[in-house]
């Protein structure tokens, strides 16, 4: 990989944090509270939260003794997961005779703690202890949201979540976080949790990073971490483009947790997030990021869209390879898949000169490709005709048994001899006998 | 990266060791001159301690404080600007002002060590836009860097160790012993042991015959007890290595200040070439700040993705 590919600090502060993120959304983005208010004012779901203590009287005379059997207590200004009190459930086993009876919690890391001690945490909370340059603090308890079903055999204790970098409205890069023994049941890689990248068209797990190293398994154990599929990943990275909008946030990354009944929710955004995540995915950030700085993205489900045609991982080629590599035909029957379902055969030449796949304006009109929720961005072109903006749209076809699903830009060209052309990038695993006049008569048959 | 800082951490431990012995040898060598130079008060007799300086090897204790407005500190730099020749007025204007000051009588120690300071804010940033090492902000280790030159490193690391270690102790003995405090009465019992550390460092000067700790003034020990209170809150905050982590980074961006401090070449630069000095710094702060590329760190956090 090139260095250029890379996001590094100085590129994150520079390049990207600063110009796109406004000081609203930077002051939201500080604040868990003000984050929460803002995502549920524009209908973005958030664990519901139980009580907030902005000074120590809040702490004095809020009502302990009724707060539900699990919950989390985290700081407002926290960073990197610090802070955070997690209960799981109540006990009331006494433990000596000067604490019989007293109410107390089990937290995740299996330790005891009383009504003193939670009120002792947030009054240091509250001083500044876990905020970034101890500046006082606010501090709040939210309902605690457990473990998706489709997780729990790959966390410890805590609950994984997925950091979704979003920017310009496209979420770019994706990582799943799962708690370890070492994070203490927290989803911070620098406490010790496994970052695991995604692919972000079908958000199944590619690989796993741990402690400077790759791992195919969760320590300790024999359950690979590849091929995870997260489940409602389009609603999970819709979910997060959606926090950015609420808040007014260009470059960011949303922690989404998925809740086992409520779907997915925004723990939290950061307008620095981490860079890590590169290494878990093993590719470059900045090379993403240049490459949606300039589209036109209208909305949440757009942007997605978007992410899914550009940031397809090609963790599949290892299934292609088994199949080996096939031999095709300059000029090929593909099917394409019209708007409404249906299937049309069209004759495509594979051309290995072109790099992007493009497509006739007359069949993609005829097949509805060209509905606005189906064109990705548009692309300007100079010709000898001036300007002229080409649209580019999303395609799955079936060449010769694959599916391929990518981005096609639209030809308005009436010579176009054949309605498809496909392209260096959707030609992996195929050879390509260059022999076309032979094979015209063929098909003509 | 944890390698990296616990190496670094090792190496100071060993260099806080071992420099001390040397120099309590050389003590020993020299052991009897020690009465005389501990009676020299700072300013007076100066000439005092210069004949035994002529006499011995010079100790850490002996060397110019840039700080004080010492005979030692003073002299060598008034000679370096007499013998300057001033150019024209309209291209050396900072000269000529360096020129009336000093002979108005201002200290020119202290004119070298204002001008040197934003080179070694230059030095700072560029250790954390090009090299990755990050340190408590700008601030601390600049202002570490000059309790150096006014304690010496060995006395300043060894100082800034102590505090490290009072802190850190008394953090886990608030923590044991399960008293519970709020935030601030806990960080003022943490100082409260942090001074009584240092004095009682101070208590053992005449027991171990130290002429550097005797020498020790108030404000190079507050800047340490400022910067050990820092840590203690990051401490507090954070997991102990993270407190480690950037504690190292900041010693080693403050020792590599202090040598900047200290090279004779930087600072005649600064004190006869002030305007290309002030000029060339602004230059450079400009050029760090547009940078955007990789650092150092990260070539290396990143170096299973750029190999492949």
């Amino acid at each position: 990989m090139k260095t250029s590919e890379l996001l590094g600090l100085n590129a994150r502060a520079k390049l990207f944090s600063y110009p796109f993120n406004k000081p609203l959304g930077k002051k939201a983005a500080k604040s868990k509270i003000f984050t929460k208010k803002l995502l549920r004012k524009a209908g973005v779901s958030v664990p519901e939260i139980y009580a907030k203590f902005k000074s120590p009287l809040d702490v004095m005379s809020f009502d302990w003794e009724n707060l539900p059997d699990a919950f989390a207590l985290k700081p407002s200004k926290g960073l990197g997961g610090e802070g955070i009190v997690v209960v799981k459930k109540r006990t009331r086993d006494p433990v000596g005779p000067s604490e019989k009876l007293k109410t107390a919690w089990i937290t995740i890391q299996k330790k005891r703690v009383t009504i003193d001690d939670l009120k002792l945490h947030v009054l240091d909370i509250l001083e500044g202890a876990y905020s970034m340059g101890n500046v006082p603090d606010a501090s709040y308890i939210e309902e605690y949201v457990g473990r998706h079903k489709a997780f729990r055999r790959y966390a410890y204790r805590g609950t994984p979540d997925v950091r979704v970098i979003v920017f310009n409205k496209v979420p770019v890069m994706a990582m799943l976080r799962l708690p370890t023994k070492e994070s203490g049941g927290r989803s911070n890689l620098h406490q010790g949790a496994i970052g695991v990248g995604v692919d972000m068209a079908t958000g199944i797990t590619t690989r796993a990073f741990w402690r400077g190293e790759y791992i195919h398994f969760k320590p300790g154990t024999k359950r690979k971490l590849h091929g995870i599929k997260i489940p409602q990943w389009t609603s999970i990275l819709e979910t997060a483009v959606m926090g950015g909008l609420a808040t007014d946030l260009g470059y960011y990354g949303a922690d989404v947790v998925l809740h086992p009944e409520k779907g997915p929710m925004i723990l939290e955004l950061n307008y620095q997030p981490g860079l890590s995540i590169q290494l878990a995915n093993a590719a470059g950030l900045r090379k993403r990021l240049e490459r949606v700085e300039d589209l036109q993205v209208r909305d949440a489900s757009h942007g997605v869209k978007i992410a899914k045609a550009l940031f397809i991982s090609n963790f599949s080629d290892r299934v292609k390879a088994e199949e080996g590599v096939k031999i095709l035909s300059a000029l090929e029957e593909v099917k394409i898949k019209g708007r409404n379902g249906q299937r049309v055969k069209v004759i495509a030449k594979l051309d290995t000169g072109a790099w992007r796949t493009s497509i006739s304006r007359d069949i993609a009109e005829k097949m509805g490709l060209l509905e606005i929720d189906n064109i990705l961005w548009s692309k300007k072109f100079k010709s000898a005709l001036g300007e002229e903006a080409r649209p580019v749209v999303n395609l799955v076809l079936w060449l010769s048994g694959r599916k391929i699903v990518t981005p096609a830009s639209v030809a308005k060209r009436m010579s176009l001899k054949y309605p498809l052309i496909i392209g260096r990038k959707n030609l992996k695993g195929f050879l390509v006998d260059p022999d076309i006049r032979e094979r015209e008569k063929e098909l003509k048959k | 990266m944890k390698y990296i800082s616990t190496l670094f951490l090792l190496a100071f431990f060993c260099a806080a060791l071992y420099i001390p012995k040397v120099t309590y040898a050389q003590r020993a060598a020299v052991s009897s001159p020690t009465p005389t130079l501990e009676a020299t008060a700072e300013s007076d007799s100066a000439t005092a301690s210069a004949t035994v300086i002529e006499k011995v090897e010079p100790t850490e204790a002996m060397r110019p404080d840039l700080t004080q407005k010492s005979k030692e500190s003073v002299e060598p730099l008034k000679r370096l600007l007499e013998e300057q020749e001033l150019g024209s007025i309209y291209i050396n204007p900072v000269k000529y002002a360096i020129r009336a000051a000093v002979d108005a009588g201002v200290p020119p120690n202290t004119i070298v060590l204002l001008l040197l300071l934003p080179g070694v804010a230059t030095l700072i940033a560029a250790a954390r836009h090009l090299v990755g090492l990050r340190g408590f902000g700008i601030f601390l280790p600049a202002a570490l860097a000059v309790t150096f030159i006014a304690t010496g490193p060995v006395v300043g690391i060894g100082l800034f160790l102590l505090i490290v270690i009072v802190s850190t102790f008394s953090r886990i003995v608030l923590r044991r012993t399960k008293i519970k405090l709020q935030y601030l009465p806990r960080m003022a019992i943490i100082l409260l042991f942090v001074v009584m550390g240092i004095l009682a460092l101070l208590f053992t000067a005449p027991l171990i015959n130290s002429m550097a700790l005797v020498n020790v003034s108030i404000f190079p020990v507050l800047i340490l007890v400022l910067l050990a209170e820092d840590f203690s809150k990051v401490q507090l905050g954070k997991s102990a290595s993270v407190a480690i982590n950037l504690t190292t980074e900041t010693l080693i961006l403050s020792l590599i200040s202090y040598v900047f401090l200290t090279l004779k070449m930087v600072q005649e630069l600064a004190l006869l070439r002030p305007e290309l000095w002030l000029i060339s710094i602004f230059a450079i702060d400009i050029t760090l700040g547009k940078y955007s590329g990789l650092r150092v760190m990260e070539y290396i956090r990143f170096r299973k993705l750029i190999s492949k």
